[in-house]
């Protein structure tokens, strides 16, 4: 195992490598610069050279990046442009707040799907196929600022149950009952699209499964269908449903970005949203290579994980 | 081997989840029950107020007045010297206490407050003005005042409660930089870039600022008028979203809000649960700008078949709700530029319009109208005006820019066309207009607009020593000629922006740059 | 298999190799056509999801004929109205007739939809099958996918409209990124996988030529699971449009297209609620019909016992 990660080290690097150089150009195409949104609308270009210079905007690419490249090596991200505060305290604050959205989401989202999928795929009775269809159909259709915006009308104006938006003003840690209040809407409004696309791969590989050999035995065996479909067919699909919920994780940061906003919640997807706007290269670059990071990590994560619940893969082994 | 996993059992799952939702319904704190913030005791004093902006605090920004993150810090915080009541430009003591302007109208000597002490407890002196208008005038802060700040030639402050400050020429304007430079603490300004530390002498003190969030702020118990303020404390939540604004406010979890949208503030204040702040005397124009070297709009005749085309009260009923009225000229009404007759020249005349596009006679390509596209209020009066031009003949396509390139092709006057945006500055000392607001900038603007006599009358009617004088106003009256017949900016409409507060709330107030007043709020049970 | 191989297996019902030649036990109450099928679209859940998406095109068609008014055309006085006879569901903040910009919105939609999601599936099927044949274009191709998988849609779109401009080409370019490593995981995974069945093998050690392989034994079989990713990105595509027009960098205004209209609706909803029904019904209705498709054909693969 140890010598598989190993193994994987080096590619790993070059990813990121070549990520952080992608980052660095790509963010310096897009016209526009952090000096003049600074600047502001009734600035003259003389204040712009002025701020450019302040900035270090006026040293040659090179020397920008292998500052920043060095600055990320030691762990010194430096200061935001414009946003404001220490780049490793916006990212701290921002990662607090996104990570336990998006892991909320995740145990909400596989919680619905774990019920939901067997339920969809063993169920004989049309009505409720119909409507597991139907309001899977809804979850992938809405956008999430719209569920967003209705969750907020029902249950934070018409009936005010929760909070309509932001995080708890004394801190997430300070009480979790409250924090679990501000977190349900966002969380179930960020987790319904996950959920709708895991039940339904969960029901269609549940559904294939049931159409291998050893299903027709053990119900001409007298064993119940939900118990073949809890004991053995989910068993056997959640490898490559757990390699579903990997790629999607990703997806789940994308639509961070819409549902913090419309929620109010301050985590990195407002951030970086925020950021690309306004043009605030150091904490836009340091965000995008902790995304494709993290994204790294958790192909890596969903791969060793994928080989111990299924002997049949060798971590490694030739193809 | 477990008879069945128990993660799997439909009905353990469901009864975890019910668990949990009547443990949230009964055993625990409701947030929302919290929300409703502590109550005021019954002389209405003490109490947090919860309120939501709009924008984020930019660091960078500080001395800019540019968003709503800046003008909620520096009201709470800092004072400046003066201060203009809304709806006049005349100044009023504030942390100065009277002045004498020399004959020549080149050395201004300002008596200072006794007894006012920075939230660090160090007296507030003569030398804390000098560096604050010095800090003001670096290039690197962008004051929009800042051409006035250095035209400051020297200080004298060897008195710490009087300060003389000498002018290189007479400034009409000299009291709007009053007005608007906040006075800052000269031990701890190294922590207004890195946004650590605000130090001023205003009536709240800065608590902490978390980015992206909120920002926090407590009595300041020093405050030099007694009994001062009534709050003890102020939590201001970053909200970006107009909607999610509103529904905070109407789930009851703030009491003040400066960001809704004009629709939703009309829709609040109608429950008469909220009541609608119009800030008048805290002005915005919205206009839309010529690049008078593009093919078209070169010529004299476009420019005033567009100003004559467009639909000013229809964008200012639909868009801005009414807050605000239709003008020619940039000016307010209280305003001593502002004249009745000069801003009806472009009346709505679409068959005027349509005559001027024929008599120009050449074809005309498309002319690309620019906004900044994050921003629904521009989208709409872009969307309105294109359709306004396309009626008589000028043919338009929207070019939605986000913020950054917008801004850059302002200030480096790179439009190939037109643009929409807000510009500010006229609500002062009509001159501030002419020599700061970079759009009718007379030396370099984002309209390659020249010309001898404006930027002669401008700077005449910088230069009065007095800006409310007869004299003055006859430069005025000449720099409005000047832009109504250059028409290099078409203005639409004097807009007054709105804050929304609910009825618990009382006593807030606001400065000429939107600047968030509550010395002498309170909130009721 | 290798690591990679692993990951890809993304959202293909089934995509494991098949387990022999066994009866096939028929699902559900849908006869089985032993020997002779036809096509899962003509019938059952497919033709109604067939008809679903094909309602959804015929009205973006004929929107010059069914619309009221046209989708640009300001009204006069009409601002924000609620629903009436006149304005079925209403009007929006510039005085337009939203019934008329729903169904004139289709048609970006639909490009995006119908133009942009199988292009970035075929290209994204060429680079599986490339990178599954060749050990050089596979390591550059999966770095390629891990890095675009990797950024997030919506910050990959704020970039791109950032440099072009808004419009829906740039949306549609953002859909074509988003699936291209999606079918190229896919059809890469797929591939081996028929790979290393005893009869692909057999045939390769007997010395058929690649090609004849990948026509012959291949192709059928990875196409299968190409196309219900295909109805399934379909469904997804529309999303991305009402989320970037929601950022305010979507369509170029004054266009419609089903999301702006439904990202600019949700301003206006206390004036006038039945402005976001109308682009919510139709995208409902084309996504239900996409995956409705989706069903019929892995059902339809289930049954064939492959």
């Amino acid at each position: 195992m140890i010598r598989y990660l190993v193994r994987r080290l080096p590619s790993l690097a070059m990813v990121l490598g070549a990520a952080s150089l992608l980052i660095f150009g790509v963010i310096r195409l897009i016209p526009g610069d952090p000096a003049s949104i600074l600047a502001g609308p009734d600035a003259g270009p003389d204040t712009i050279a002025a701020i450019r210079h302040e900035l270090g905007l006026d040293q040659s690419l090179p020397a920008q990046y292998a500052h920043w490249l060095g600055g990320v090596l030691t762990w010194n991200l430096g200061r935001s442009y414009i946003i404001g505060g220490d780049i490793s305290s916006l990212l701290g604050a921002g990662a607090g707040n996104t990570v336990l959205l998006t892991s909320a989401s995740l145990v909400i989202a596989v919680a619905v799907a774990v019920i939901a999928g067997p339920l969809w795929a063993s169920t004989r009775r049309p009505w409720l196929e119909h409507l597991l269809t139907g309001v899977n159909t809804l979850a992938i259709a809405l956008p999430a600022f719209v569920t967003g915006v209705l969750l907020i009308l029902l249950l934070g104006v018409l009936l005010p149950v929760l909070p309509s938006g932001g995080v708890p003003p004394d801190g997430l840690l300070a009480d979790p009952t409250i924090t679990v209040q501000y977190l349900l809407m966002p969380a179930t409004c960020l987790a319904l699209p996950l959920a709708a696309v895991l039940a339904r791969y969960l029901a269609e590989s549940l559904r294939t499964e049931m159409s291998q050999p050893y299903v027709a035995t053990a119900l001409a065996a007298g064993v119940s269908r939900r118990r073949i479909v809890t004991r053995h067919a989910l068993r056997n699909v959640l490898p490559t449903s757990l390699t579903v919920l990997g790629l999607q994780i990703g997806t789940l940061l994308g639509g961070a970005v819409l549902v913090e906003t419309v929620f109010a919640w301050p985590g990195l997807g407002q951030l970086i949203e925020q950021a690309i706007i306004m043009r605030d290269y150091p904490v836009v670059q340091v965000l995008l290579l902790l995304s494709v990071g993290v994204f790294v990590v958790i192909q890596l994560l969903t791969d060793v994980v994928h080989a111990l619940l299924d002997p049949r893969i060798r971590l490694g082994g030739a193809r | 081997m477990p008879p069945m996993n128990p993660l799997l059992t439909r009905r353990s799952v469901l009864a975890g989840l019910g668990f949990t939702g009547a443990a949230l319904l009964t055993g625990c704190t409701s947030a929302v029950s919290l929300q409703a913030g502590s109550p005021a005791n019954e002389t209405s004093k003490g109490g947090t107020l919860r309120a939501g902006i709009g924008q984020d605090l930019i660091p960078g920004n500080f001395f800019t007045n540019s968003n709503s993150g800046i003008t909620t810090l520096i009201g709470l915080v800092y004072e400046g010297l003066i201060r203009y009541p809304n709806d006049r430009v005349a100044p009023t003591p504030r942390l100065a206490t009277s002045w004498q302007m020399s004959a020549d109208g080149r050395a201004l000597t300002l008596t200072l407050r006794q007894g006012v002490t920075f939230h660090t407890g160090r007296p507030f002196t003569s030398k804390d003005v000098e560096f604050s208008l010095r800090t003001y005038a670096e290039p690197v802060w962008n004051g929009q005042l800042r051409s006035t700040a250095a035209a400051i030639t020297s200080y004298d402050t060897s008195d710490p409660q009087k300060v003389v400050l000498h002018l290189a020429h007479p400034l009409g304007n000299i009291f709007d930089l009053l007005d608007t430079v906040p006075i800052v603490d000269s031990e701890t300004f190294d922590g207004v870039g890195t946004g650590r530390q605000y130090v001023g002498t205003g009536p709240f003190r800065f608590v902490s600022w978390t980015p992206n969030s909120q920002l926090r702020f407590a009595k300041n118990p020093k405050y030099w008028q007694p009994g001062l303020p009534y709050l003890d404390n102020v939590n201001v939540s970053v909200v970006p979203d107009p909607t999610s604004l509103t529904s905070q406010l109407r789930s009851g979890q703030i009491d003040y809000a400066y960001g809704n949208s004009y629709l939703d503030i009309e829709q609040l204040a109608a429950t008469k649960r909220f009541t609608k702040h119009q800030l008048a005397g805290a002005e915005q124009q919205i206009y839309v700008g010529t690049n008078i070297t593009a093919p078209a709009l070169s010529d004299i005749r476009v420019r005033q078949a567009i100003a004559y085309a467009i639909d000013r009260e229809r964008i200012m009923s639909e868009v801005f709700r009414n807050s605000g009225y239709a003008v020619n000229l940039p000016w307010p009404k209280y305003s001593n530029a502002y004249d009745a007759n000069k801003n009806t020249t472009y009346a709505l005349d679409t068959a005027k319009a349509s005559a001027l596009v024929k008599e120009y006679g050449k074809p005309i390509a498309e002319i690309p109208l620019a906004y900044s596209a994050q921003v629904p209020l521009y989208r709409q009066t872009a969307q309105i005006v294109q359709a306004n031009l396309q009626a008589v003949g000028i043919p338009v396509t929207l070019d939605p820019l986000d913020g950054a390139q917008f801004v850059k092709r302002l200030i480096g006057a790179e439009f190939p066309g037109m643009w929409t945006t807000f510009h500010s500055w006229a609500q002062y000392t009509p001159s501030t207009l002419t020599v700061s607001a970079y759009p009718f900038n007379a030396a370099k603007n984002s309209s390659h607009y020249s010309s001898a006599q404006y930027s002669s009358d401008a700077t005449q009617a910088w230069q009065v020593a007095d800006g409310g004088s007869e004299e003055a106003v006859g430069h005025y009256g000449r720099l409005s000629d000047d832009l109504l017949s250059a028409l290099f900016l078409i203005e639409i409409g004097v807009v007054q922006p709105q804050w929304v507060t609910s009825n618990r709330l009382r006593g807030v107030s606001y400065t000429k740059r939107q600047e968030l007043d509550l010395t002498r709020a309170a909130l009721s049970v | 298999m290798t690591d990679t191989t692993v990951a890809g297996a993304a959202a293909v019902p089934g995509s494991e190799p098949p387990s022999g030649d066994v009866p096939v036990i028929a699902a559900g109450n849908a006869p089985a056509f032993p020997g002779r099928r036809r096509t899962p679209l003509l019938r059952g859940r497919g033709l109604t999801g067939l008809i679903l998406v094909a309602a959804v095109i015929v009205a973006g068609v004929a929107a010059p004929l069914l619309a009221p008014y046209a989708p640009e055309e300001q009204i006069r006085n009409a601002n924000l109205l609620g629903p009436s006879w006149q304005h079925l569901l209403g009007t929006d903040e510039v005085n337009r007739d939203v019934l008329s910009r729903t169904l004139y919105g289709i048609r970006v939609d639909a490009l995006i939809v119908f133009i942009a999601v199988p292009a970035g599936a075929v290209l994204g099927s060429l680079a599986g099958v490339v990178s599954s044949q060749f050990a050089v274009a596979d390591v550059v191709t999966q770095r390629v996918f891990d890095v675009l998988l990797a950024f997030p849609a919506l910050i990959l779109a704020i970039g791109l409209t950032a440099v072009t401009g808004p419009g829906a080409v740039p949306i549609g370019v953002v859909v074509v990124a988003l699936e291209l490593p999606l079918f190229g995981r896919l059809v890469r995974t797929a591939t081996l996988a028929v790979r290393e069945l005893p009869f692909v093998r057999a045939a390769e050690a007997m010395g058929a030529p690649r090609s004849w392989v990948l026509r012959r034994h291949v192709l059928p079989n990875v196409a299968e699971p190409v196309l219900v990713q295909l109805a399934l990105s379909m469904s997804g595509a529309v999303f991305i449009d009402s989320a970037m027009n929601f950022i305010g960098i979507g369509v170029r205004p004054p266009t419609p297209s089903l999301g702006s209209v439904l990202a600019a609706s949700v301003a206006n909803l206390h004036s006038n609620p039945m402005y976001a029904v109308g682009p919510l019904i139709v995208i409902a209705v084309l996504v239900l019909g996409c995956q409705l498709i989706a069903q019929a054909l892995t059902a339809d693969r289930r049954r064939a016992g492959a």
